[in-house]
């Protein structure tokens, strides 16, 4: 406050307003000149400064207008917001240089100003840019790498600069200049970019203003960062590091300069990379324990040991369903962490099938690779978008661009819907088969058309029970369909926008979905607002993720980070970067420790939750990756992609031996291996059919999904 | 479908060539072919939008020709109405700071199928029955031959459920399923007074009452059985009436 103060002096007694000067300086009590420290972080006050500069009647000629107004025509900004210069602008006429304003004597105070001008000079945006290449350039070998990184948001940064104060040929010219420069994962960011010329353009385009108002982090070892600061502050022109203070958050670590390699790895998200506290939550990422009750020990028809009739002795075994020991688990949440629905007796009676099928589970490992059933949709005519199987892989439902949702049964069972009320009230409901004289034959089928929505479906999930089924669409709302009578239920309408993908908790009840206003939401099936919103993407949020304890979801974002959120308090606990294109696949292993991921760039990226950093990159599809499955006992991931092709990666292979010492997690260093061809354990081709869903049965059968598209 | 190729240059009109130099410019390498005429309507339909407008606003502000800023009052209209986009994240961060401050809500055991209040749902019936307001003069003596009007209000899995309109014995149950509330509805069925004359064998049934439903109060699961209850006693003129309440019946809302 006190250098604004300071700057505001230096204003008046140049524009020869001595009164006011002496007025002002009375009342805030300075005496002589009193220029202080250094340049001082003067965001918080930029709006009681621009109404200070009002103040001063316009002392027309020299300083052209006090052009304050600007401010008012942005977007609303939040109380906290950190970034508030640009708003207030004190425009000088001619051109004159924001920072060589500076009254050669009293260099501090022309720092401050200049930090109100922001724009500075537009003609002289190449020669910062330039300047800074050259001398990025000309660094030494260690730290180029690391500097190179601030090339592309000081570009995009500048460029949004001239195009939001309208100097549209200079904008055109910069960037026909350097954008071939950037870095190639960042080509379509750049070719968004061309199109924007105008300020009205950006007014609609969210995802840039978001860019814009946050902060684009960087992590760079102390050592180039020195080198940096001591190059831009000598300079007399600090427009270069007036920016890199505003939009930039060097996030300084101690140690060795990171290859161009290990950088390449992290970066390409919108926001750069993550800041280390982003990263330093603590996340329960164990499994929550198996409710223990008596299974009975029933007949095992195929045994065949007792065909003679000799009755059977039943007894009640006492079967932990859950883990072994009785301690809790240090990294599993409590249970009542998060409030989860009881265990009917159905869905104890699935869990009993759930062990009995496990305990005939195929282990799979590279020896012991998992055959693959192939579901073709045929005649989609490339309308499929869509597709879930129950977990006991009974039905699969696919969601379509003409906004049907068809649900199919993949066994003999055919789909039934129960009776109607007056018949109901007939049947005998002591009976022991009552749960199957409730249902119709007479609307027996195989197939069910469900028909609500108004817009293609881009998301559906089973309810772990499978009475209810989900599916979001382009409409905006999220419908829940139940499946015993084959109807809508209710209509989620929350986002106002397409929402791009949902799903069920693995418990029920709860849901999560997200779309293409940046949000995920936490809905109940039982309230008809959301729960939780989880806010804080740049772009939209294209798949929705919970973890199997549900006490946190992972979500994937067009900005091309994923960020894990916890349920019970809506905060982010960790941020991932890494990919080059939009996420969209992500699947957590079924220990809950690990996550994969899969976006546009074809590769695999795994994570370590509990430290948060990337442990392992699979590199092999040549498309995007739209499904990605974890075996039941985690053993192998198998990722299917639009290059019609899946893939079965060695997953304990690639979860052991991390070092994760002091170090790395210190600095979220990773020195990744490049071993994707050892783990790479098949690859298996369909014709031309792009792989949409990939499902493992509880016996450990590969079920894959897709459309059949005649190109 | 197959890969679109481009409009090859000779045969395309040049609006459609241009399109498909911006489509080539944003990175669009494979398309439909009707991608360029869907653009080209757009487009054209967009920009007549826009100086349809501002032609409007020009006249409004007596201006003798049409100008830019008029054209960009257009556009800033048309936007807030036609292309809104998602609030700015600053709003979001808001609203979900305020969202997940509340905790979760507990769940209540044994709660059946658990689903948002009725009226955030879409299992309401969505058609209406007109209501009759008959009255009945219950005069005895009359034979009574009872028409059954039946209509199903309900929604979820029932078909309608059709008492057989037998001419004498209705053996009317006003049946509704155990889940469904009444609460709130006076829901009552005429049931036709005894025949005289030993024509049936059925018991008197004396209740007589006017059936009386407000319809806004149907809730699921409801199965409405009204009755037309003629009686049919005085010759001529209840032919006709009955035929006035056929029409009636049969009205349309």
């Amino acid at each position: 406050d006190r250098q604004t103060l300071v700057a505001v002096l230096q204003f008046l007694r140049r524009s020869n307003l001595r009164e006011s000067e002496e007025i002002l300086r009375r009342e805030a009590r300075l005496l002589g000149d009193d220029l202080g420290g250094n340049v001082a972080t003067v965001a918080t006050s930029s709006p009681g400064v621009a109404a200070v500069a009002a103040v001063p009647p316009g002392k027309g000629e020299a300083r052209g207008d006090c052009g304050v107004g600007p401010s008012s025509g942005r977007e609303p900004r939040g109380v906290g917001s950190p970034v508030s210069s640009p708003s207030s602008k004190i425009t000088h006429s001619g051109d004159v240089i924001g920072g060589a304003v500076a009254v050669e004597d009293q260099p501090d105070v022309s720092a401050v100003l200049s930090a109100y001008n922001q724009q500075g000079d537009p003609t002289l945006y190449e020669e910062y840019y330039s300047g800074l290449k050259h001398f990025i350039e000309c660094s030494l070998d260690c730290h180029r790498a690391e500097l190179s990184q601030l090339f592309y948001p000081l570009f995009v940064h500048m460029y949004l600069e001239l195009v939001y104060n309208q100097h549209e040929s200079e904008a055109k010219s910069f960037f026909e200049r350097f954008h071939g420069d950037q870095e190639c994962y960042y080509q379509d960011d750049l070719r968004v970019l061309s199109s924007l010329t105008k300020k009205e353009h950006m007014k609609g385009n969210e995802t840039m203003l978001d860019f814009r108002t946050s902060k684009f982090v960087l992590r760079i070892s102390r050592d180039s960062y020195q080198l940096l600061k001591r190059h831009l502050q000598e300079k007399q022109n600090n427009q270069i590091w007036n920016i890199v203070q505003e939009h930039l958050y060097i996030d300084i670590f101690d140690g060795m300069p990171r290859s161009k390699q290990q950088i390449d790895a992290m970066v390409g998200s919108l926001a750069g990379e993550a800041k280390r506290e982003a990263n330093k939550a603590k996340v329960f990422f164990g499994l929550l324990k198996e409710p223990e009750f008596d299974v009975p020990l029933d007949d095992e028809d195929e045994e065949g040991e007792n065909e003679e009739g000799k009755p059977k002795k039943k007894k009640p075994k006492k079967d932990n369903v859950g883990s072994k020991s009785k301690k809790q688990d240090p990294n599993a949440p409590p249970q009542n962490r998060i409030p989860l629905p009881e265990l009917k007796d159905s869905d104890k009676l699935d869990k009993v099938m759930n062990m009995k099928e496990a305990a005939r589970r195929v282990r799979l490992g590279p020896e012991c690779l998992p055959s693959i059933c192939f579901y073709t949709f045929l005649n989609a005519y490339q309308g499929l978008t869509a597709v879930d199987i129950t977990d006991d892989s009974s039905m699969i439902v696919g969601g379509f661009a003409d906004s049907t949702v068809r649900v199919w049964s993949v066994t003999p069972k055919k789909l039934r819907s129960v009776k109607t009320a007056a018949d109901l009230s007939l049947i005998d409901k002591e009976s022991d088969d009552v749960l199957e004289r409730i249902m119709d034959e007479k609307t027996a089928s195989e197939l069910k058309i469900l028909y609500g929505h108004s817009g293609p479906v881009y998301g559906t999930s089973f309810s772990p029970d499978r009475n209810y089924l989900l599916s979001c669409s382009e409409d905006g709302t999220v419908r829940l369909w139940s499946l015993q009578t084959f109807t809508c239920l209710v209509g989620y309408k929350g986002h106002n926008y397409p929402v791009w993908d949902t799903q069920f908790s693995p418990y029920g009840y709860y849901f999560v979905s997200g779309g293409h206003d940046r949000v995920a939401r936490l809905w109940a099936t039982d309230h008809y607002q959301p729960l939780r919103i989880f806010a804080g993407h740049l772009a939209d949020v294209t798949c929705t993720r919970f973890h199997p304890n549900s006490n946190y979801i992972a979500t994937g974002s067009a900005d091309r980070t994923i960020r894990l959120w916890d349920v019970l308090n809506g905060n982010c606990v960790r941020i991932f970067t890494g990919h080059k294109g939009p996420i969209h696949s992500l699947a957590f292993s079924p220990n809950g420790r690990f996550l994969a991921t899969g976006a546009t760039d074809g590769r695999v990226l795994l994570w370590d939750i509990g430290h948060g950093l990337m442990v392992g990159e699979l590199k092999g599809h040549t498309d995007t990756i739209y499904a990605l499955r974890f075996s039941r006992d985690g053993e192998i991931l198998a990722s299917g992609s639009m290059d019609n092709t899946v893939r079965l990666w060695d997953a304990v292979k690639a979860f052991e031996d991390l070092e994760t010492d002091d170090f790395t997690t210190a600095t979220g260093h990773i020195n990744l291996p490049e071993n994707s061809q050892d783990l790479l354990l098949g690859t298996y081709m369909t014709k031309s059919t792009p792989v949409v869903h990939l499902h493992f049965t509880r016996r450990n059968l590969l079920l894959a999904a897709g459309a059949y598209s005649s190109q | 479908m197959e890969a679109a190729k481009m409009a090859s240059p000779k045969s395309a009109p040049k609006d459609a060539q241009v399109m498909a130099q911006i489509l080539k410019d944003m990175g669009i390498t494979e398309y439909e072919p009707r991608v360029i005429n869907q653009m080209l309507e757009f487009a054209y339909r967009y920009v007549t939008t826009i100086l349809e407008d501002a032609k409007i606003y020009s006249s409004h502000a007596k201006k003798s020709s049409v100008d830019a800023d008029d054209v960009r009052l257009a556009i800033q209209c048309r936007t807030d109405q036609s292309f809104t986009s998602p609030p700015p994240r600053d709003f979001l961060l808001d609203i979900a700071r305020q969202k997940n401050q509340t905790p979760l809500p507990l769940i209540k055991p044994y709660s059946g199928p658990r689903l948002p209040p009725d009226r955030y749902c879409l299992t309401a019936p969505n058609y209406r029955l007109k209501s009759l307001q008959k009255k009945v003069s219950s005069t005895a003596g009359r034979i009574t031959v009872p028409r059954l009007s039946v209509g199903a209000v309900s929604s979820r899995p029932s078909t309608p459920t059709l008492g057989t309109p037998s001419g004498q014995a209705v053996s009317v149950s006003a049946k509704v399923g155990a889940p469904v509330s009444l609460a709130g509805q006076r829901f009552t069925v005429q049931i036709p007074s005894s025949q005289p004359a030993g024509k049936s064998a059925t018991p008197t049934t004396p209740t007589v009452q006017n059936v009386l439903i407000n319809p806004s109060l149907i809730g699921p699961k409801n199965i409405l059985i009204t009755t037309n209850m003629v009686p049919p006693g005085a010759a001529d003129p209840n032919p006709l009436k009955r035929k006035h309440e056929d029409d009636d019946d049969y009205d349309a809302l």
